[in-house]
């Protein structure tokens, strides 16, 4: 994999989007080819991304917040 | 501030009062998943976390300290991590538990102040047409909606659209240390 590959698919796996499921957990698909230290530059890409989306949004939610939010209110 | 002020809204089942908790508590709940973050999937399973702190709060009994929820919260997420692992065979860094993830002063406050917010807004606003395009469809789908359908609705490529979020994160990022915004450095790696 070359490095710019790598780049897109830790540029995915830091989306709040994981496939819908019921129970269970789901992982992003691009997650699994990601190795030990894409998977943390992911995490720590959610983790500065997350705060620009709080400050974007009108009541200061994350996308992480807005999809539990959907969930809440699907169920 | 101990956020379990938001708790008899929440036991109520007031879902705009969990947001406003998540809004303060979504930061520190992350970071206390750090160590499993190359061996789990840290963004599912802080969502399912956080989806199942909903379901248990209203049979959540506070013990007298402050932010008794957000400490729930952590021990449900990281006993959730655990379980992935055991399907997974794999094991983090052995990890401090939850009074280190709380004392964390890393994590930013939220939510953001008014300032900050006018300044990424600003910056938000200069960015090139394609790359706010796909900036925005990411943030407008909450999380709804995978980048392939995303790409496919703007009429792009996944890939095409994947460079054109990142180059305008990077852009975001510029924009904001110009304006004396600090910020976490991978926002513009």
């Amino acid at each position: 994999m070359t490095p710019e590959e790598e780049d897109l698919l830790i540029e995915q796996v830091a989306t709040a989007w994981r496939p819908a499921a019921e129970d269970e957990l789901t992982y992003h698909k691009a997650w699994h080819d990601l190795d030990a230290a894409g998977r943390t530059r992911a995490f720590e890409r959610a983790r500065a991304l997350r705060p620009l989306e709080a400050a974007l949004d009108p009541d200061g939610l994350s996308t992480t917040a807005r999809a539990v939010l959907t969930r809440i209110t699907r169920r | 501030m101990n956020h379990d002020l938001f708790l008899p809204d929440i036991v109520s089942g007031n879902a705009q009062a969990f947001g406003t908790w998540m809004a303060y508590c979504e930061p520190t709940l992350r970071l206390s998943l750090r160590s499993f973050a190359s061996v789990v999937d840290t963004e599912a399973v802080l969502q399912e976390s956080l989806l199942r702190v909903w379901q248990v709060a209203p049979r959540f009994v506070p013990d007298g300290r402050d932010n008794g929820l957000l400490r729930l919260a952590i021990r449900i997420a990281r006993n959730l991590a655990v379980s992935e692992l055991r399907r997974t065979k794999a094991r983090p860094a052995e990890a401090e538990e939850i009074e280190e993830a709380l004392a964390d002063d890393d994590a930013p406050p939220a939510p953001p102040d008014p300032m900050l917010r006018k300044h990424i807004a600003n910056c938000r606003d200069k960015l090139p047409q394609k790359p706010r395009e796909a900036f925005e469809a990411r943030l407008h789908s909450a999380g709804g909606r995978d980048d392939d359908e995303l790409a496919t609705r703007l009429g792009m490529r996944l890939n095409t659209f994947l460079q054109n979020f990142t180059r305008a994160r990077k852009l975001l990022a510029d924009c904001l240390k110009r304006a004396g915004v600090a910020l976490d450095e991978e926002l513009g790696r």
